[in-house]
């Protein structure tokens, strides 16, 4: 008896010590959990790494002071309005399956009780995820998904930060309408018949499928002509018969929308094939991904595509210039236009909740709505961050450009990507014609 | 005119290569009965083979087609004799539910080993280039040599199984078990044997294939169907239908081309517009739905 | 009135089986008033769902004895249906459900018809094949919304929509989905002792003697096939409703027929318990092991080799799934 007493008043001592401490403990900031949805494996794997690694390095720049970067989020250490509370990022991964993205999200609103969302990149999933964050009232911030349906769903929250497909398609025509008008950098005006056939071949679900429907209706704006629209699966492992397609139609441009396996998977097969377009162009994604240069080397010069940054930009900018560096000193790589976007995703979650200063839903929404991040705290070169909240795109960033990029190789026999619209920032001279395969 | 061409020589030479997808299909089943629906996964394990035989010893991909073979008789005798041997005492469904689990546990091996991603080949002497033999038709030179080692294999395996002993041992045994055993033939090493030639035949086409085609650990089951389709339509058990029906559906794999054609001939829009592209392969599986219903037995077969 | 009878008569199960099924249906019915994760519930409303398919499938699979690989087009018919009809004419759930069914009934007598000509892995194969076929085809059709696929979106209507069947919590769904449950139950009972179900197994001993006895073979494997196609089709178009995105990757894909089969192989088929047992085993089995092996240890796929070496352990040493070891060791206890 007497021992047992004794090893009550031991038990109890503990716990009253443990009492004691852990309001203590809970003084210091709770992290701010924000849950991530991004594809990690899967075909478009080689993305998804771009993408978390950007987002990681946003991630370490916030929790920690970086005095030599000139970046708001690089001051702090956490978010200062909240008490310096770290941000923490759950990672989950939707494998390109949007009904798994779905689930993913609501698990991370449920059981994880996330305070925002962050991704997805495949817009099919995003749309999914959007869904379900909608439904929840949870605030999704999207990073990397372009198909323009996404912020016409009519939403209050979701909020886009990368511009989407209408933009960039528009970017495109503008850009062929200038190799006309001669304003292409070392290319005399080209004739608009010798241009004016297009072809696309597009990856089919909600990204791909909506990007061939604006590129068609911008077509007829602009006075060109689709000959030729298919859409492929971009799991396949085989496309000769969609590049045999392209191919009978005879046009002057191929126009793609594809991940990167099957953007890699096209090139080669329009190479086995020898197709013989002028102009090859690919709306990003699998176009940019470090893989598609690495796999293809030399045959990608001349390939122009769709980006939103590229390591020229860091000369250009300076705290892109800073963050990049950094970018490179961890992971060896230069940033791409999705890591540059996953990053710049998660800085405007930190710049929200920094204005907020509380993680209720409400005040977030409210800060999204009116939130206006300049230009020069951006790596990626828009003119700022601004959600809209009236209009037809409502929570969409008004403030983003694009640019297209050209592969070319340079003088020390590298395969980078040259700036060729908007042409008064081009780079180098455009090459034009494609030699062909 | 160029497309046309271009579209059936292009099939021509991809239906060779699938007959000897279907070849080792044909043959398990002739000699007993049993329908491999593990076989596509067995052509996806020769891919892997192939590849990573090329990319870790640098050889060209060509050369690695014995590494694929001896690969695959043992993969098929493994299997026989580990697991397939014990279903054969069992029911039918039994036996399609145990090969179809064989599937999934070789299909997501490869997932685990390899990760999902697709892999390809990038370099080899045959690798990126083609022959340009005029009027359209280009000839990727891994294809050809697809074709013409696929023909050579159907030619060993003819004479294999017609010229030597072994070869119509297992003939026999194909044709009447019970027979063959009275007549001294061992059943059980001709089962072995079956499954070993059969296993070797696909991984072997797997190795050609890996050449053009990309590879991931999910490829199995449409090439299960292809091979499925071909040897109903050949006939199941029999060799040379294996290698007509392999050229039929290769062509039947090309309709997208031969619809283009068409379009061009008749410039209609309609045509244009319909993703035919997409639709390539449902007309291999409506094709095993219709020469199931209407002629069974195939081309060639004896088999029902 | 008979046939209700017979529908809740389970008097020919010995008594401890009914025992236990009766607890198990009163832990069914009281679970989600229990505190419970979202990731609980979810694997609950699946293995409710997998249940219900692996029920229509044992009907054919099973009782009827002919292994069928294609059932997921009937989820695509049920689930498409009704997401159309709600899109497009805002019909309520209700209707569009049996509608649903309707399609998928006419569609499986139209390629029963020719199907049933085949047997045992020709037929397996030729049910792979009418699926895929189904599924690339709504794949390139844009009134179903293509490879895109369709969405039900959350703010346009108000949750909980008992018409639409659009809830904002789980809970209404699993309560949804119980009651399918139980009518799948009851319906099964009646089934295996109606004259359909005495055909079935007659059929399925030795066909034919079956035919001699003077029953339309055909006729009684393609009628029992649309009844496997009715019940899938109904869980289709509640799938369509709680999953509020569906496009044929997804929906009617190869592997969940596979999954279908797998289900109803692995608990059994040809018993009434067997398909709830086999789902029972399976889906949390593929939930907790995603979970907690999932991609972070990067050990993909590991949750269906574990499957993969079940099925061929049951296929190779008891085909007849679980259910029939259970009776195995019954038999023998007995003597």
């Amino acid at each position: 008896m007497k021992s047992m007493a004794k090893v009550g008043i031991i038990v109890l001592g503990i716990l009253a010590f443990f009492g004691l401490l852990v309001p203590a403990v809970s003084q210091a900031a709770e992290p701010i959990k924000i849950g991530v949805i991004y594809p990690l494996t899967g075909g478009a794997a080689a993305e998804g790494r771009e993408l978390r690694a950007g987002a990681e390095l946003a991630l370490e720049i916030a929790n920690k002071p970086y005095p030599n970067i000139s970046m708001n989020m690089a001051k702090n250490t956490g978010i200062k309005s909240l008490g310096g509370a770290p941000i923490e990022l759950i990672f989950k991964d939707h494998e390109g399956n949007p009904t798994l993205g779905a689930d993913l999200a609501k698990k991370l609103i449920l059981d994880d009780k996330v305070v925002g969302i962050l991704g997805c990149y495949h817009s099919a999933v995003t749309k999914t995820v959007s869904a379900v964050c909608e439904q929840y009232g949870v605030p999704m911030i999207n990073d990397s998904s372009t198909s323009p349906g996404l912020t016409k769903q009519g939403f209050k929250w979701f909020w886009r930060t990368t511009p989407h497909d209408v933009t960039f398609t528009k970017d495109l025509f503008e850009f062929l309408k200038g190799l006309t008008e001669g304003k292409a950098k070392g290319v005399k005006a080209v004739k608009k018949a010798d241009i004016d056939d297009l072809a696309t071949a597009c990856e089919k679900t909600e990204w791909g499928s909506n990007v061939s429907e604006v590129i068609e209706t911008m077509a007829k704006t602009y006075g060109f002509k689709v000959k030729k629209s298919i859409l492929y699966a971009a799991k396949s492992m085989d496309l000769s018969s969609e590049v045999g397609s392209l191919k009978a139609v005879k046009p002057d441009a191929m126009l793609f929308a594809s991940y990167a396996s099957d953007a890699i998977l096209m090139l080669k097969t329009l190479k086995a094939q020898k197709a013989q377009p002028k102009i090859i162009w690919g709306q990003n994604a699998g176009f940019e991904a470090p893989e598609f240069r690495d796999t293809l080397r030399d045959d990608i010069v001349g390939v122009l595509t769709r980006t939103v940054f590229l390591p020229k930009v860091a000369q250009v900018k300076k705290v892109a210039g800073e963050v990049n560096a950094f970018y490179k000193e961890k992971t060896g790589r230069d940033f791409s236009g999705a890591s540059a976007r996953a990053f710049t995703g998660l800085q405007t979650w930190v710049e929200v909740l920094e204005k907020a200063g509380s993680t209720k839903p409400a005040d977030i929404q409210k800060a999204c709505n009116t939130i206006k991040i300049a230009g020069d705290q951006l790596i990626v070169p828009w003119s700022g961050i601004k959600f809209a909240t009236t209009g037809e795109d409502i929570g969409q960033n008004e403030l983003g450009t694009g640019m297209i990029g050209q592969y070319q190789k340079d003088k020390d026999g590298n395969i980078t990507l040259e700036i060729a619209y908007p042409f008064d920032v081009a780079t180098a001279n455009l090459i034009y014609p494609l030699k062909g395969f | 005119m160029e497309i046309l061409l271009g579209a059936i020589s292009s099939g021509l030479l991809l239906g060779m290569v699938i007959a000897l997808v279907a070849l080792g299909l044909t043959i398990i089943f002739g000699v007993m009965d049993i329908v491999n629906f593990a076989h596509g996964e067995f052509l996806m394990l020769g891919m892997y083979t192939g590849l990573l035989t090329a990319q870790f010893t640098g050889v060209d991909p060509l050369f690695t087609l014995p590494v694929a073979a001896v690969v695959g008789f043992l993969l098929g005798i493994l299997c026989y004799s580990g697991f397939v041997k014990f279903l054969l005492r069992g029911p039918v469904v039994a036996q399609l539910l145990g090969t179809f689990g064989l599937m999934l546990f070789l299909r997501n091996l490869a997932l685990l080993i390899f990760g999902s991603e697709d892999r390809a080949l990038h370099h080899g002497i045959l690798v990126g280039r083609s022959f340009d033999v005029g009027m359209g038709i280009i000839i990727p030179a891994t294809k050809l040599a697809a074709a013409l080692l696929s023909v050579l294999s159907f030619v060993g395996v003819w004479l294999l199984m017609n010229r030597t002993k072994v070869g119509k041992a297992l003939a026999a045994t194909a044709l009447n078990g019970q027979g063959a055993r009275y007549m001294g033939i061992p059943t059980e090493r001709m089962n072995n044997l079956a499954w070993g030639v059969g296993g070797a035949t696909v991984t072997v086409a797997g190795a050609l294939i890996v050449n053009f085609w990309s590879v991931n650990p999910f490829v199995g089951i449409l090439f299960t169907m292809i091979a499925f389709a071909v040897v109903a339509l050949g006939g199941f058990g029999s060799v040379p239908g294996a290698f007509f029906a392999g050229l039929v559906v290769g062509l039947i794999m090309e309709i997208p081309g031969l619809w283009d054609f068409l379009t061009y001939l008749t410039d209609s829009e309609w045509m244009g517009q319909f993703p035919m592209t997409s639709l390539k392969y449902m007309w291999i599986y409506a094709a095993y739905f219709v020469i199931m219903v209407v002629r069974p037995r195939g081309l060639f077969g004896w088999k029902q | 009135m008979e046939a209700i009878r017979n529908a809740f008569d389970f008097s020919d199960f010995p008594r401890i089986d009914l025992v236990i099924a009766g607890a198990l249906a009163l832990f069914f019915v009281v679970f989600p008033l229990s505190p419970h994760s979202s990731f609980t519930m979810a694997t609950m409303i699946q293995f409710f769902m997998f249940s219900i398919y692996g029920m229509g499938w044992n009907t054919i699979g099973g009782y009827g004895g002919q292994v069928d690989l294609g059932k997921a087009q009937y989820v695509g018919i049920g689930a498409y249906t009704t997401t159309v009809m709600l899109i497009r004419w805002d019909i309520p759930f209700w209707l569009s459900m049996p509608v649903g069914m309707g399609f998928s009934v006419l569609w499986s007598f139209i390629i029963g018809y020719p199907l049933f000509r085949l047997k045992g892995h020709y037929f397996a194969i030729a049910t792979i094949a009418t699926s895929l076929v189904l599924k690339d085809i709504f794949e390139v059709w844009n009134f179903v919304g293509a490879a895109r696929g369709l969405g039900i979106s959350p703010i346009k209507y108000q949750p909980p929509d008992f018409l639409r069947l659009i809830f904002k919590e789980d809970i209404y769904y699993y309560y949804v989905i119980l009651g399918f449950f139980f009518i799948g139950i009851l319906y099964l009972n009646w089934f295996r002792k109606s004259r359909l179900g005495f055909q079935l197994r007659c059929i399925k001993d030795n066909e034919d003697v079956a035919r001699s006895l003077g029953i339309n073979v055909h006729w009684a494997k393609i009628k029992t096939y649309a009844i496997a196609t009715a019940f899938v089709s109904m869980v289709g178009s509640f799938h369509a409703c709680y999953v509020k995105n569906i496009e044929p990757e997804d929906t009617m894909s190869l592997d969940i027929s596979i999954l279908i089969a797998l289900m109803a192989m692995l608990g059994g088929a040809g018993s009434l318990w067997g398909p709830v047992i086999g789902a029972g085993i399976l889906i949390p089995l593929k939930s907790y092991l995603k979970e907690w092996l999932g991609a972070a240890a990067g050990l993909v796929g590991i949750d269906l080799i574990l499957y993969a070496v079940i099925i061929m352990l049951i296929s190779a040493f008891e085909p007849r799934g679980i259910w029939g070891i259970v009776q195995k060791v019954r038999r023998r206890k007995r003597r």
